[in-house]
């Protein structure tokens, strides 16, 4: 298979544009180039050809096929590259369509696998119908369905039946995206306006009245101030209203499925196996108004996630009672009880929140005696504040908790924005158990869940923060040991279905052999008994796993769900 | 319960010493630009060695490490005391790794990686190389036994 045809002039046009640009830029810094002379258009036209024959060849040369259990891409014009990509492997199959994209009828095609710091294959561009072929077509050899066989005619009748047995999720009502355009504040926009406005300092210093009195100053420095916000708020809300604009979560029975954007269009899966861990945001705002945010963490590389949006699936804002519905159905989690760290840690937050407070007064008391002295600086200011620590330590004790539930641990944390995050407990990794000089003279401990996901790369694992270390040690203890059983239920469920297959693949190299696993994990709870009986019942192939599973039923309730899931997902695996 | 072999505090003890002469050598520069006495930059430095010293004694005093049936349990650290359990099927590969230093007192170190966020933070310091491939082996057939179908 090959990209569109018109990916050439678009990517020819993308091209040259940014380069035209720096030409541009060049000539009117004058670097002794003049924009008309000949030698000049000569030299562009020359790279206007280049760029079209570079990117003709590249069209020619890149070519993908969808094989029975790889997707291969072989590409390259000067330096080739084949890979070939297990179906088993992929973690989302993400599409994203700008408006000059969406104009000239072209797509984007990103597919992530786990591990490495990119995009695993990045197809551009090929046509939007081709790009929602693929993403069905991965999804169904996943499952391991063939799709050779299949006709064009055919492929519009199971878009149809595909948008059947999606079942609609989440649906961003304007309400809800007004708020989150409203409640969102890029904190990097004011820093950008810093550094444009330290640039343009030679620009606006003849404006301002260098001699004008200190109080005139500090007024224009307000302004400037409130202004920098004022705008960083309008930005932010407007990026929010256009990232998340018709932002739509739909799943099917393996899979998550996200739609959003104004002017580029994205849309992702996410399968339901892969997920790692979920997380619900609030802060003080939200929760008087009753919002919540959501995101789902993959152990893939989520688009976006450099540059600080999360993951793609987060719902930036709905309701709290629709957040945890959401929460319920895509991993079905009995509503926590928290269990609190100790009351008297609130003495050890009350007594860090003061040290803060007079730190930043001494801070300020320095300047305002030995730095400025021409104006008196109000460095008590702070001090008022020691009024409302005592009921910041009580909330952000208030907020800590863990909750152990059959299927998930659950930890909350955070006195302002706080954070609940579910881990399952056969998605744990590593338990850590660690004390500060600080927490052992209160004899508290931190436990961490350490999870494969990406957002864990910023810190924010799944933690019970000092509780007492009596506790910690036992709930260290409680996870591993319920994420043995839990593996062992999973393992016992799957037993006989491809044992053999890890005996047939003797003894691979360490790091082959772990990673094995990544495409045989299966959801278990999250998907609910309804679907996979449906699916057990249409799907013919199914009926030797049937059996099987008629003779565990017997198992509780919840295994007995694993158990049928796990069975469906992998008799493909033992048929290939 | 396992304890590192005593050589390891050599190398973290010339390890403090190295940081110890940089820091110096750093004050002395300076001190030497900015035409003061260079006593207190020697001061700190022996004061850094002199820490690095105590903790690379409390280190290694603290520092346990036990491989069970289904985990491996460490213990470690002097002013963040933390316990860390990696459970076998977790682990996808092992290292056994000897640094410059490690290899002049004749030590090595094994590292114990999982697809977890803090995964390469499981090293195991301080063992004979004997000891390390040892170890290395013993993991490796145990996580083979244990069948890593769910290492993610």
């Amino acid at each position: 298979m090959k990209l569109a045809p018109a990916s050439i002039p678009y990517r020819a046009f993308q091209k040259t544009a940014s380069l035209g640009i720096t030409l541009v830029f060049i000539a009117s810094i004058g670097a002794g180039v003049r924009l008309g002379s000949p030698t000049f258009l000569l030299l562009v036209g020359g790279i206007l050809v280049a760029t079209v024959i570079y990117e003709i060849a590249y069209y020619k040369r890149f070519e993908y096929e969808l094989t029975d259990d790889t997707f291969d891409i072989r590409s390259g014009v000067f330096s080739r590259r084949e890979r070939e990509i297990p179906y088993g492997r992929i973690q989302n199959v993400d599409i994203s369509r700008n408006v000059v994209q969406r104009l000239v009828g072209l797509s984007a095609v990103n597919i992530e696998t786990a591990g490495g710091g990119s995009t695993e294959a990045v197809m551009q561009y090929v046509s939007p119908l081709e790009a929602t072929r693929l993403q069905q077509d991965i999804r169904r050899h996943k499952r391991g369905e063939s799709t050779e066989h299949r006709t064009g005619a055919e492929t519009d009748s199971e878009q149809s039946e595909r948008h059947d047995d999606e079942e609609l999720l989440f649906e961003i009502a304007p309400s809800e995206l007004a708020l989150a355009g409203v409640l969102s504040f890029d904190p990097r926009v004011p820093g950008l306006i810093l550094a444009v406005f330290t640039g343009s300092i030679p620009f606006i210093s003849p404006i301002i009245p260098v001699d004008a009195p200190p109080l005139v100053l500090i007024v224009i420095f307000a302004v400037l101030l409130a202004g920098g916000i004022v705008l960083a708020w309008i930005v932010g809300a407007i990026s929010a209203v256009v990232n998340y604009w018709g932002f739509r979560l739909t799943r099917s029975e393996d899979e998550l499925r996200y739609e959003r954007g104004l002017l580029q269009r994205y849309s992702g899966t996410i399968p339901f196996d892969k997920i790692q861990a979920m997380t619900i945001k609030d802060n003080p705002l939200k929760r008087r108004a009753g919002y919540a945010t959501l995101a789902v963490e993959t152990a893939g590389y989520a688009p976006g996630q450099a540059s600080g949006r999360g993951s793609e699936a987060a719902v930036p804002i709905a309701s709290r009672t629709r957040v945890e519905a959401l929460a319920d159905e895509i991993a079905p989690y009995e509503p926590p009880t928290f269990t609190q760290p100790p009351k008297r840690i609130r003495r050890r937050y009350l007594a860090r929140y003061l040290i803060a407070l007079g730190v930043l007064t001494a801070v300020l008391y320095g300047l305002a005696t030995w730095v400025v002295t021409t104006w008196s600086v109000p460095w008590y200011l702070p001090l008022l504040a020691v009024v409302v620590t005592p009921i910041a330590a009580h909330y952000k004790w208030l907020h800590r908790g863990y909750s152990l539930g059959e299927n998930h641990l659950i930890t909350r944390n955070g006195f302002w924005s706080r954070e609940t995050k579910l881990v399952a407990y056969y998605r744990i990794q590593t338990v850590i158990d660690s004390r500060t000089i600080f927490q052992r003279r209160w004899s508290v401990a931190t436990v961490i869940a350490d999870t494969a996901g990406s957002l864990s790369l910023l810190g924010t694992d799944a933690a019970a923060v000092d509780i007492d270390q009596q506790d910690a040690q036992e709930l260290r203890e409680e996870l591993t040991e319920r994420l043995r059983v839990a593996l062992a239920d999973r393992r016992r469920a799957r037993s006989g279905g491809f044992e053999w297959l890890s005996e047939d693949d003797g003894e691979p190299p360490a790091e082959m052999a772990a990673e094995q696993p990544l495409d045989r994990t299966t959801p278990d709870e999250t998907v609910p008994d309804q679907a996979v009986d449906e699916q057990a019942s249409t799907d013919p192939d199914e009926s030797q796993t049937v059996d099987e599973q008629s003779s565990t039923s017997s198992d509780s309730d919840a295994e007995n769900n694993d158990q049928k899931q796990t069975d469906q997902d992998d008799s493909p695996d033992s048929k290939r | 319960m396992n304890t590192l072999h005593p050589r390891i505090r050599i190398v973290w003890i010339f390890r403090a010493v190295i940081l110890g002469a940089i820091v110096g050598a750093i004050g002395v520069g300076l001190s030497t630009v900015f035409a003061v006495s260079p006593i207190l930059p020697v001061a700190f430095a022996v004061f850094v060695v002199i820490l690095g010293v105590i903790h690379a004694i409390l280190r290694y005093r603290n520092w346990r490490y036990v491989v069970g049936e289904d985990a491996i349990y460490l213990e470690r650290g002097v002013l963040t005391e933390v316990r860390t359990e990696v459970p076998l099927v977790r682990i996808q590969h092992v290292d056994s790794r000897r640094s410059a230093f490690e290899r002049l007192v004749g030590l090595a170190s094994t590292v114990v990686y999982t697809a977890g966020s803090r995964g390469a933070d499981v090293t195991i310091p301080g063992l004979t190389p004997e000891n390390a491939d040892g170890l290395r082996t013993t993991l490796k057939q145990l996580v083979i036994d244990t069948d890593g179908e769910d290492a993610v």
